[in-house]
């Protein structure tokens, strides 16, 4: 499909917006989407992910094509070329392949922050420990040299428990 | 002297319209949408909603579910005009759903992108207060449902982007000085090297006709959801403070002032207004009441006109469909009656 701005180059992205109260649809060139400043993350994804993923394709070999994914049955070329995953298994049988592209988008591959209830016992705990170092930060800048004791204490009692599981 | 002029700055709500936090969720056991027959859609939907509304929790009261296939064109449009939903989200209602608060505060998208997106708008700037709210529906759907979640890469959404916290955090700001100096092209280059993401809202992106513009944050991954919030808190106090000062710049500007005294001249007066140029001149008036020049207008009328006057949300007020004419008049009764001066007093008025 042609691009309807410029209507020269190859569309790649397809753009939703509202206009005067109605859907409209269009579809866009990378140039002509940012030109018009749909390029960004929020209305779409399409031309990041082109981007993204776009290098990414270039050094893609193909012995690893016919891999896919058991649960949504993906294989990694669906992925790169719709920049959507198929499931959350996906992550995982395809992790190598996606990493790259994580590492470009977030400048970073480990997640900080909220836990789901279904994240991992060990994961749960450390982020405890995490939280606990804070307040002794904190409790130590504010001189509360006894709740900074205890907290110490905890801290301490919450790795050996770590490292017990660990072990396990 | 100008600085006198400019309303006292109590809060920031001269450049900040409002906030939104928006988190990203899916369950483990279906494929993401784009895979996801409507069939399945469908049980994902009702999976949802019965988290949120079956289980008992002080909310579970204050929500009304939406099948978006039963809603007509007008009133899924207004969804969009209101903030409550995207565009992306009306262009294939079939097995998508919507749970709403009374106040529509609290929107949560059921098949979106992903399964699940919570919604928080809070007026002016909160992020803590929308992120806390955000956080409770979170917890309430947390624990009914199974979150597609890993140790290491938290929360798996179905565009990479998102993945992490599944977190965006943004807010609605009014920039029109440092669109007119012409700073927005290079505030937005460097603030995407910092990981944010400003686009025009409203028009075009790059010449946005009401100089409203979103700002959010972009990195979801390896950063956590204070930390983002902090980092966008931040860098708004610094937008902010460089929108003041390119105001102060322009307020003696006479060109600049009669651009605005014209624009609040034809809201007064005009009797049909199209959406298109009522943008520029809902925008001007707010930039006049920014820089002191009109009085008696709160920045609530105008955020509250900014969205009462788009078409599908005007037609929704009414209550029918309406040609494009009718709308127009309407549109302009509504602003001309929002902002009429306050009548004088009979005791003052001159016989």
């Amino acid at each position: 499909m042609i691009c309807q701005s410029c209507e020269k180059r190859q569309a790649t992205t397809h753009i939703k917006t509202i206009v005067n109260g109605e859907l409209k649809e269009f579809m866009l060139c990378p140039e002509c989407a940012g030109r018009l400043g749909y390029g960004s993350l929020f209305t779409s994804f399409g031309p990041d992910l082109d981007r993204l993923f776009g290098g990414f394709m270039d050094s893609y070999t193909p012995q690893i094509s016919g891999k896919r994914c058991p649960f949504c049955g993906s294989s990694f070329e669906d992925i790169a070329q719709s920049g959507k995953v198929g499931c959350s298994r996906c992550y995982e049988i395809f992790e190598e392949e996606l990493m790259p592209s994580l590492q470009r988008i977030h400048g970073r591959t480990t997640h900080s922050g909220k836990l789901a209830k279904s994240a991992g016992k060990a994961v749960k705990l450390q982020s405890e420990i995490e939280n606990y170092r804070k307040e002794l930060e904190n409790a130590i800048k504010t001189q509360e040299f006894e709740k900074a004791a205890q907290l110490r204490d905890k801290i301490r009692e919450l790795q050996k428990k770590a490292e017990m599981e660990g072990e396990e | 002297m100008v600085a006198d002029r400019i309303q006292p700055a109590k809060d920031l709500s001269d450049v900040v319209i409002s906030t939104r936090i928006r988190f990203a969720r899916n369950l483990n056991d279906y494929e993401f949408p784009c895979r996801l027959s409507v069939e399945k859609k469908c049980r994902v939907a009702a999976i949802v909603k019965a988290a949120a509304l079956g289980n008992q929790n002080k909310y579970s009261g204050r929500f009304r579910y939406i099948s978006m296939s039963e809603l007509t064109q007008e009133e899924a449009v207004s969804l969009v005009e209101r903030h409550l939903v995207s565009p992306e989200f009306i262009s294939d209602r079939q097995g998508r759903g919507l749970l709403l608060i009374d106040n529509e505060s609290v929107s949560i998208m059921i098949n979106e992108e992903d399964h699940v997106r919570i919604q928080v708008i809070r007026p002016n700037l909160d992020l803590e207060g929308a992120f806390d709210l955000a956080n409770i529906f979170d917890d309430i759907l947390d624990e009914q449902l199974n979150f597609a979640f890993s140790d290491k890469l938290g929360y798996l959404t179905q565009c990479p982007t998102n993945i992490g916290t599944g977190m965006r955090a943004s807010l609605l700001l009014h920039l029109p000085a440092l669109k007119e100096s012409g700073a927005m092209g290079k505030i937005s280059a460097s603030l995407s090297k910092l990981g944010f993401t400003i686009r025009g809202m409203y028009g075009e992106g790059n010449d946005p006709k009401g100089s409203v513009y979103q700002l959010s944050n972009q990195v979801t991954l390896g950063i956590s959801e204070a930390e983002a919030i902090d980092n966008l808190r931040d860098i708004t106090m610094q937008l902010i403070a460089q929108e003041r000062s390119a105001r102060e710049a322009m307020a003696e500007n006479i060109t600049i002032l009669d651009g605005l005294y014209r624009s609040f001249g034809i809201l007064r007066y005009a009797k049909i207004l199209t959406n298109d140029e009522c943008w520029k001149l809902l925008s001007d008036l707010r930039f006049g009441v920014e820089i002191g020049i009109f009085e008696n207008i709160d920045y609530d009328t105008i955020n509250r006109l900014m969205i009462e006057v788009q078409p599908a949300t005007l037609m929704k007020n009414i209550g029918k469909k309406l040609p494009a004419l009718e709308r127009e008049r309407i549109r302009a009764e509504l602003i001309r009656t929002a902002i009429a001066r306050p009548k004088v007093p009979a005791s003052r008025r001159l016989e």
